[in-house]
């Protein structure tokens, strides 16, 4: 029973949207007044994920290194624009240090596991490039996410304890030590969480998608455990750069809490 | 009495509000000032200008013949102490409390009689250090933070309103603690306070600030019998009429 991939067909698609045309009759009847979101995230899911596979399909029948360079930036710059958007305040300053942190945490990740790992070729191979780093991205925004704002309101809620550290002769470092310790830690429990139940409780998404496509479980899972370190060690290092860079922000050169970040 | 720190033409703004506004001022070593004045005069801006906890926005401030822009800020800290008005302390024993400073200069230990001569120091008895820093009063909070600032050894000490949460009582205590210190250790001290009463304790220069600017500047027993301005009078009469 294996091997065998279907291709649904415009008509099954069709037929499969019928499920998302029952829950707009469930929200009608119960008056949840989502009909409209629905059908437009139905539409939009659709337009959305043809366009990427006219793309992707470009993409992988015409491999050109810079092409697909520009498209894990993209990728990269979407994600920076994401966290930078999700915080109370986003600053061109905040999406350029995000950008930078995601930069250097996932390309450093992707670089290490295609090229030094697993050894692809050619070496910009995208069948492994762009779902690997669409992998390690959106969890590393996720972890960007929740480093950012952790520090900021930790940092803000500690405001008397940083600067009572600083008047004891405390650098800005050691001031803020605890806030970046406790925006690290929450910026790593979710991929550790996920670590612990992966094939207990949830099958992940890009295992599923090799298995529905053909691959057999035992190489599946070899690449959901590679996956799985690669997640772990570029949040570990999203959430490291980013904290550090960010407390870095909220001082002056003299040990001073900048007064206008703290504010409201 | 040499100047152990000196103003000149100090100006601070916050978010590009004046705070205050060209203050020249001179405080000498062994000392002992109160800082009052209306609220919003600048008197906090003032302090936190002292521990460099800001900058000004013009004019400069030096520590015995340094500018303050020429000494880390770090040394600066440890020279000339703060406690803020709402006690901070840290998570941990009293003792954790009174590490931390040692800590921060990178030593790991110390004499368990310094510890009881610093708490010894701000009023508190030695059966104090094991106990959890969280569980204490106010006013007990107040002086773990005066002897963990004192574990430095400061010579210049800014107090912020230190009895702004406490009973009468209590601030008399507090008060008496803080004149103690100046009298025994011939440390420097400079108490921001709103309530004159406090500085009559105290009785010692009083410098009034109102506007950002300094509008007197005088000993207790002069301006608590005769203000010499304008200012000084309008301010003793309206704290009066308050209390």
């Amino acid at each position: 029973m294996s091997g065998e991939l279907l291709d649904p067909s415009w008509l099954q698609l069709a037929l499969a949207a019928g499920l998302v045309i029952v829950a707009i009759g469930v929200s009608a009847t119960r008056q949840l007044g989502l009909e409209r979101e629905l059908t437009i995230a139905m539409v939009r899911t659709f337009i959305q994920l043809l366009a990427i596979g006219y793309i992707l399909s470009f993409v992988f029948t015409n491999a050109i290194p810079g092409v697909i360079i520009a498209i894990l930036f993209l990728m990269l710059g979407v994600a920076a624009w994401t966290v930078a958007s999700r915080q109370r305040r986003p600053t061109n300053t905040l999406r350029l240090l995000v950008l930078a942190a995601l930069t250097t945490s996932c390309g450093l990740t992707l670089v290490l596991a295609t090229q030094l790992i697993l050894r692809i070729h050619p070496w910009y191979n995208p069948y492994y490039l762009i779902p690997l780093m669409g992998m390690v991205i959106g969890n590393s925004l996720n972890s960007a996410t929740l480093a950012v704002e952790r520090l900021d309101s930790d940092l803000r809620a500690g405001r008397d304890r940083v600067e009572a550290l600083l008047a004891l002769g405390a650098t800005s470092r050691e001031a803020a030590a605890l806030p970046v310790r406790s925006a690290m830690r929450a910026a790593m429990l979710p991929i550790i969480n996920s670590m612990m139940v992966v094939g207990l409780v949830s099958l992940p998404g890009m295992m599923t998608g090799q298995i529905l496509g053909g691959s057999s479980p035992s190489v599946a899972i070899k690449y959901q455990i590679l996956i799985m370190y690669m997640i772990a060690f570029s949040t570990a290092l999203t959430a490291f750069i980013l904290t550090t860079w960010r407390a870095r922000s909220y001082f002056t050169a003299a040990h001073q809490l900048r007064q206008g970040l703290l504010a409201g | 009495m040499s100047p152990v720190i000196r103003l000149e033409q100090v100006s601070a703004a916050k978010q590009d509000r004046p705070v205050l506004g060209a203050v020249t001022l001179a405080f000498d070593s062994g000392a002992a000032y109160s800082i009052l004045g209306p609220s919003g005069a600048g008197k906090t801006t003032l302090l936190r200008l002292l521990n460099r906890l800001e900058e000004p926005s013009s004019g400069a401030l030096w520590y015995r013949d340094t500018p303050y822009r020429e000494i880390s800020p770090i040394t600066l800290r440890r020279r000339v102490a703060m406690v803020f008005q709402v006690p901070v302390v840290f998570p941990g024993t009293v003792r954790d409390n009174l590490m931390t400073p040692l800590r921060l200069q990178k030593r790991a230990s110390a004499d368990h009689g310094v510890l009881v001569g610093r708490l010894d120091l701000a009023g508190l008895d030695g059966g104090f250090l094991d106990r959890d820093a969280s569980e204490l009063s106010v006013g007990e909070k107040q002086r773990v933070c005066i002897a963990r600032a004192l574990m430095n050894d400061p010579e210049v000490l800014l107090l912020d309103e230190p009895s702004a949460a406490l009973d009468p009582a209590t601030t008399r205590r507090l008060i008496e603690s803080i004149v103690d210190l100046n009298r025994r250790l011939g440390l420097t001290v400079i108490m921001v306070t709103h309530q004159p009463e406090q500085a009559r304790v105290f009785g010692a220069q009083v410098i009034l600030l109102s506007g950002g600017a300094v509008a007197e500047q005088a000993s207790a027993a002069e301006f608590f019998v005769a203000p010499a301005t304008a200012e000084g009078r309008r301010y003793l009469n309206l704290s009066e009429a308050s209390s």
